[in-house]
């Protein structure tokens, strides 16, 4: 498996300067109009080195995690809306009971 | 080779480019002007107008007249015009295969491909009406660009250095602010964020209702409101505004806007420039909130930056020039074309696309998060209707990502793939894009039958979601962009072009059958004095009714063909008339 260095033609050492140079030569090489893989190779390559991840072709096989930690605001806002709806359907049962 | 256009396709105004030896120019129509006003109209005699003469009339005939049709582009908001009803990206069409025109006269070639730009912050809805709009003005679309990043382009540093721009792009209907880098040829979008419901038409709004305040406090009561009132009251709160961007102090002046008994009234007023800033600035706060976001979204501090370029006819607003330059403690970089550098950059990109010698590589971003709804696991058990994203926003694009889900309850059969648009944790509360389901999966414990969802996104916005069952290789697939509304088949577009040759050519009929014939069509401002003049008629004493009368009879007989007096001096004595007599009343 090609390694994101590798994908960019540079050693694992390289220097942020270097990374980015090599990044504009690629995409030089392969403007995303005609050569999309490509290019999408060549970036995932780049945003790989520059969060300073090792390649991770496989990612996906990491499975979606069902237990995420639920930032509370957004928690907030769907018991709201729960309850808006047990609102609603009172209000309608009173509407209809009448 | 062919040659290609870029055209910004603006909601106030349109322009089209090319690129000559690798320089980028905007092409001026038959009358020298380089920018087309986006707005479309029929005379009195069902003749298509486009552009400046369009937008003459839309005082006099507002209800023959459309303007800031982009505001609608990707609904199904109907306009009426004439004795048809028109969708957004049909009139948006109208504007192009003008602009099309345009460019063919100017060059003496025919032009067939386009580069069009959209607002950075469109979705997806919008950009496929606006692509709709070009194929049945008779373009081949090459590519929707963004209008920051066009600008950006267009903007030429010839530096080696890497420079970090924020693009402030506030025009007549949308805005958007795009952190750009730029080093050699190479214009790379580290982010972008934007309102595609807020700019100059917004601020007009307010001072028109401003106006109408202004004149209910001086007569105590209100302006009618019809539609010729109300159109004339926007273009010259529009005009007040600009002439408050070059002065302290505006007076305004409306003869006529409504009458008490017989007497007419009018509105003059004195407008600061002050009273205008105070309307706005809650809307330019905003437009601040969204500069701080994308900074965010790339990392940088303002600090960071190393150039700020403005963009859009609203940014001449000296109060919008200063907000940004406090915010971001640092002035804003002169010499920037505003109103053109968006359709340069666009003509650039299509120089690059047809392969033109032109340097220029474009790296650009999804403004947009994708994703799907999914359950999570929470303190409260499991809860459906979040929204998992796929392809986070500013990524950049083509992009393709995966996720793996696995299913909710046991022996489950099958998987609804629900695709949505936006920024909202709750599902539902983004746009959605359309659903699919993936069928017959293996009968197995929740959470053991794993689908993969995979999120293809590429250079024209077109986004295709694939989910394949693991195990048994179960699939199912959607095409969003063959879902919206206003992707239309190939038959149903050319069906469209052809109607719009027909109304083009229509249009060539009325024009030459006209100047066949002596008769005189009045202006519509003329027009609109005229009508003006008849509903003063019955207030005016018998003397001033029989100069009236007088001075219309005149300029029945021009209108009839019978007399060659000069319709201007008529309209200036009409004009002078009706200001005098209503003076007196
Ligand atoms: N001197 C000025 N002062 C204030 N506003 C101005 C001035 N000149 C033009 N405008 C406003 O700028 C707007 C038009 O700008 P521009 O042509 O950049 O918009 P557009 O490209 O058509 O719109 P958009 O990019 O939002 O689709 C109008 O609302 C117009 O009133
Ligand atoms: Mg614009």
């Amino acid at each position: 498996m090609t390694s994101p260095h590798d994908r960019l033609g540079i050693s694992p050492d390289a220097a942020p300067a270097e990374v980015k140079t090599a990044y504009h030569a690629k995409l030089r090489e392969f403007p995303a109009h005609t050569h999309p893989e490509e290019f999408k190779a060549v970036r995932a390559a780049y945003d790989a080195i520059r969060k300073g991840e090792t390649a991770k072709d496989d990612d996906f096989l990491n499975v979606r995690p069902l237990e995420v930690t639920l930032d509370p605001d957004s928690l907030k806002q769907l018991r709201e809306k729960a309850l808006a709806q047990i609102d609603i359907s009172l209000d309608e049962l009173i509407r209809e009971t009448f | 080779m062919t040659r290609a256009v870029g055209i910004d396709l603006g909601t106030t105004n349109s322009e089209v480019a090319i690129v000559e030896n690798g320089q980028a120019r905007v092409l001026p129509g038959e009358d020298g002007d380089l920018i087309l006003p986006s707005c479309v109209g029929f005379s009195e005699t069902g003749k298509l107008l486009v552009g400046r003469e369009a937008l003459r009339q839309y005082e006099a005939a507002p209800e023959r007249t459309v303007k800031s049709i982009k505001r609608w582009m990707g609904t199904d908001h109907k306009t009426l015009l004439g004795d048809r009803e028109y969708l957004p990206h049909e009139i948006s069409a109208i504007i192009l295969r003008s602009l099309k025109q345009r460019a063919e006269t100017a060059l003496a070639e025919s032009i067939a491909q386009a580069v069009i730009t959209v607002p950075a912050y469109f979705t997806d809805a919008q950009r496929q009406a606006t692509k709709t709009a070009g194929e049945i003005a008779g373009f081949e679309v090459l590519q929707i660009i963004n209008e920051p990043t066009a600008a950006a382009i267009a903007y030429d540093l010839r530096s080696e250095e890497t420079e970090r721009v924020l693009v402030y792009d506030l025009g007549g209907g949308t805005f958007d602010v795009s952190v750009v880098e730029i080093t050699g040829e190479v214009t790379e979008v580290l982010a972008s964020h934007g309102n595609n419901r807020l700019g100059g038409d917004d601020f007009d709004r307010r001072l028109q209702l401003h106006l109408k305040e202004l004149f209910r406090k001086q007569h105590g009561m209100d302006v009618p409101d019809d539609p010729v009132t109300n159109a004339r009251l926007l273009r010259t709160a529009e005009q007040a505004k600009i002439d408050l961007s070059t002065h302290a102090f505006t007076t305004v002046r409306e003869a006529f806007l409504g009458s008490k008994g017989k007497t007419a009234l009018h509105l003059e007023a004195e407008i600061a420039r002050t009273d205008f800033e105070n309307l706005i600035h809650p809307l330019l706060d905003e437009t601040l909130e969204a500069i701080d976001r994308a900074l965010s979204d790339a990392t940088l501090q303002p600090d960071d930056l190393d150039r700020i370029i403005l963009v859009g006819g609203s940014t001449r607003i000296p109060l919008i020039q200063h907000m940004i330059e406090s915010h971001l403690g640092q002035a804003p970089t002169d010499g920037i074309q505003p109103d053109l550098c968006v359709a340069l950059g666009a003509s650039l990109q299509a120089g690059v696309l047809v392969g033109e010698a032109v340097d220029a590589i474009l790296v650009d971003v999804v403004p947009h998060s994708l994703g799907i709804a999914a359950a999570m696991s929470t303190p409260m058990g499991i809860v459906p209707g979040f929204f998992s994203v796929v392809v986070p926003r500013n990524s950049v694009i083509p992009v393709s990502r995966s996720e793996v889900y696995s299913t909710l309850f046991d022996s489950q059969e099958t998987v609804e793939i629900e695709v949505f648009q936006g920024e909202n944790p709750i599902a539902e509360e983004n746009v959605p894009l359309g659903s699919f389901k993936v069928e017959d999966l293996p009968s197995q414990p929740a959470g053991s039958v794993q689908v993969e969802v995979h999120f293809d996104f590429d250079l024209n916005g077109i986004l295709t979601v694939t989910a394949t069952e693991k195990g048994k290789g179960q699939q199912g697939s959607l095409i969003v962009s063959n879902t919206g509304v206003h992707r239309l088949s190939s038959h149903e577009i050319s069906q469209a072009r052809a109607d719009l040759e027909a109304l083009f050519e229509q249009d060539e009929a009325i024009e030459s059958s006209a100047s066949d014939s002596p008769i005189v069509t009045l202006s519509p401002e003329l027009s609109v004095l005229v009508d003006r003049a008849r509903t003063l008629a019955d207030s005016l004493d018998d003397e001033q009714a029989d100069e009236l009368q007088d001075l219309l009879d005149q300029i029945e007989a021009v209108a009839e063909g019978n007399s060659d007096e000069d319709l201007e001096v008529l309209q200036s004595e009409l004009e002078d008339f009706l200001y005098y007599a209503s003076r007196e009343n």
